[in-house]
């Protein structure tokens, strides 16, 4: 593909510009969901930990929610701003818009798959063996990725016309982490929050992650039908709607 | 053979008026039908093609579609109307270092504005000492760009843009970078770049720049074409506006 060096050089700038000034670099990519994991485990793991069915483990049960839940709110939110964020390099030189905010969610995949290391650590010291289904883990990551990348064309539009769509998707960010399934289980719920977590698509998504990566969480075959049809309708509603709009969204940056 | 051929181009944009950017007044403003858009006309019926090694200026007051147009030369903004077709290679210089970042290195901001041009990694990784020599910024090439002094940053981004021969040049006042020394060493690339064949579309509000490189000048006025034809007349007849 015509545009893949400079697909690699954006995702490269994403990674490394982030941490520039920091000692450690890019090892906060494997720090930040280690520890965020060790104080949520240390607040919640007297509550919901005796909740889990048997087998399952809560400490890479939390740590591998969160390493979802960041994949998708950070590689949403960078998609979405990407474009605004690189309006000074897209009215002067002819680029595809879009390449910027695939990259975003393609610096989320690879966050995502850098934070596999962690979690296998910790699933190896609670006592989880990892599955050998592991490998489908790609196919979740990739799944999610187009998720990002279709919202966060979509958005991108949204977030140069309007600023305070910012401020909206932030807060919708926060109510979607909250039903979603990333520190307790299910199973605390009643029964109507059961309902409308079940039909939060990201639930689908985490239950197959937890399930490939370490047996543990129980997909269904709905969830593997919902999160393709998610991920399916989000990349072609993103691209349709940005390529509809962008003529005359570029000339508002 | 023409380089690039622009059949009457039009680009309306679309102003909202008391426009705040805040969803609530839009909403607010649609439900008492008041969310009023007015089209603004940025360009209307402008036409004309540049052949190979011609030098054309466009002249305009501020707000008369200079800007707009090579946008739509660069190829970032379609036009509502009418077509515009470039052939070959375009170096865009609308701006001098359009997507170089503070954080990165000199060498990694010439090959990022390079890819960003569409060239290729290994030729450009192969090319870079080259162009650090030639701005002048060796020893700098490898320490971020904000340790840079501004005519540092502007010379490098000029050996970066004209490093490849290209078939079109997009030159928007950028012909004023650094010191005399280094102006007259731009100059001469410039002079080099147009002889081997390059079409160059320059905007300028320098006349004596334009009477000395142009060989046909576009005189833009609120959007269209108010004269077009040899320089020396346009310009007379612009300065005499």
């Amino acid at each position: 593909m015509k545009y893949a060096q400079l697909i690699r050089l954006l995702v490269n700038r994403e990674l490394t510009l982030r941490y520039k000034r920091s000692v450690i670099g890019i090892g906060w990519t494997l720090l930040n969901p280690v520890l965020t994991s060790a104080v949520l485990w240390y607040v919640f793991s007297f509550v919901f930990a005796s909740r889990l069915p048997s087998g399952q483990q809560f400490a890479p049960y939390l740590m591998a929610g969160i390493l979802l839940n960041t994949f998708f709110n950070q590689g949403l939110m960078q998609a979405a701003d990407s474009i605004a964020s690189n309006g000074g390099v897209l009215t002067k030189i002819y680029v595809p818009p879009q390449i910027f905010a695939i990259s975003s969610a393609l610096a989320g995949l690879t966050n995502f798959f850098i934070g596999m290391f962690p979690l296998a650590i910790v699933c190896f010291i609670s006592g989880q063996p990892l599955a050998w289904t592991l490998p489908l883990v790609l196919l979740v990551g990739v799944a999610l990725a187009l998720l990002t990348a279709g919202l966060g064309l979509a958005l991108s539009i949204m977030f140069i016309r309007f600023d305070d769509t910012r401020n909206i998707v932030n807060v919708l960010l926060m109510i979607l982490m909250y039903l979603t399934p990333i520190f307790y289980p299910v199973t605390v719920m009643n029964s109507t929050m059961q309902t409308i977590i079940h039909w939060n698509p990201l639930t689908s998504y985490l239950d197959i992650f937890r399930w490939a990566f370490s047996n543990n969480a129980n997909p269904t075959m709905f969830s593997w039908i919902y999160m393709s049809i998610w991920s399916i309708f989000a990349i072609l509603m993103g691209t349709y709607v940005f390529k509809k709009y962008w003529p005359r969204t570029v000339a508002m940056l | 053979m023409a380089v690039i051929e622009v059949k009457n181009v039009n680009v309306t944009y679309r102003v909202l008026m008391n426009k705040s950017g805040s969803l609530k007044e839009l909403f607010r403003d649609a439900l008492k039908g008041k969310a009023r858009v007015v089209d603004y006309v940025a360009l209307q019926d402008v036409s004309f093609s540049v052949d190979k090694g011609e030098v054309v200026a466009i002249l305009g007051r501020n707000g008369a579609g200079k800007s707009t147009l090579l946008k739509v030369l660069a190829g970032v903004l379609p036009p509502t109307k009418g077509t515009s077709k470039v052939n070959g290679k375009i170096a865009p210089m609308i701006e001098l270092g359009a997507g170089f970042h503070p954080e990165m290195t000199g060498s990694e901001n010439v090959l990022f504005y390079s890819v960003l041009m569409g060239r290729d990694v290994k030729s450009v990784k192969q090319r870079t000492p080259a162009i650090g020599e030639w701005a002048g910024v060796t020893d700098h090439m490898d320490f971020p760009l904000r340790t840079f002094s501004s005519g540092m940053v502007a010379r490098l981004a000029f050996a970066t843009a004209t490093d490849e021969q290209t078939e079109v040049l997009l030159v928007d006042e950028v012909l004023s970078v650094g010191d005399a020394d280094f102006q007259a060493k731009s100059r001469a690339r410039m002079d080099s770049l147009i002889s081997s064949g390059a079409a160059v579309v320059l905007v300028s509000h320098d006349m004596s720049a334009v009477r000395e490189l142009a060989t046909r000048a576009i005189w833009l006025e609120n959007g269209h074409v108010k004269m077009i034809g040899n320089p020396e007349e346009v310009v007379a007849a612009y300065e005499a506006n």
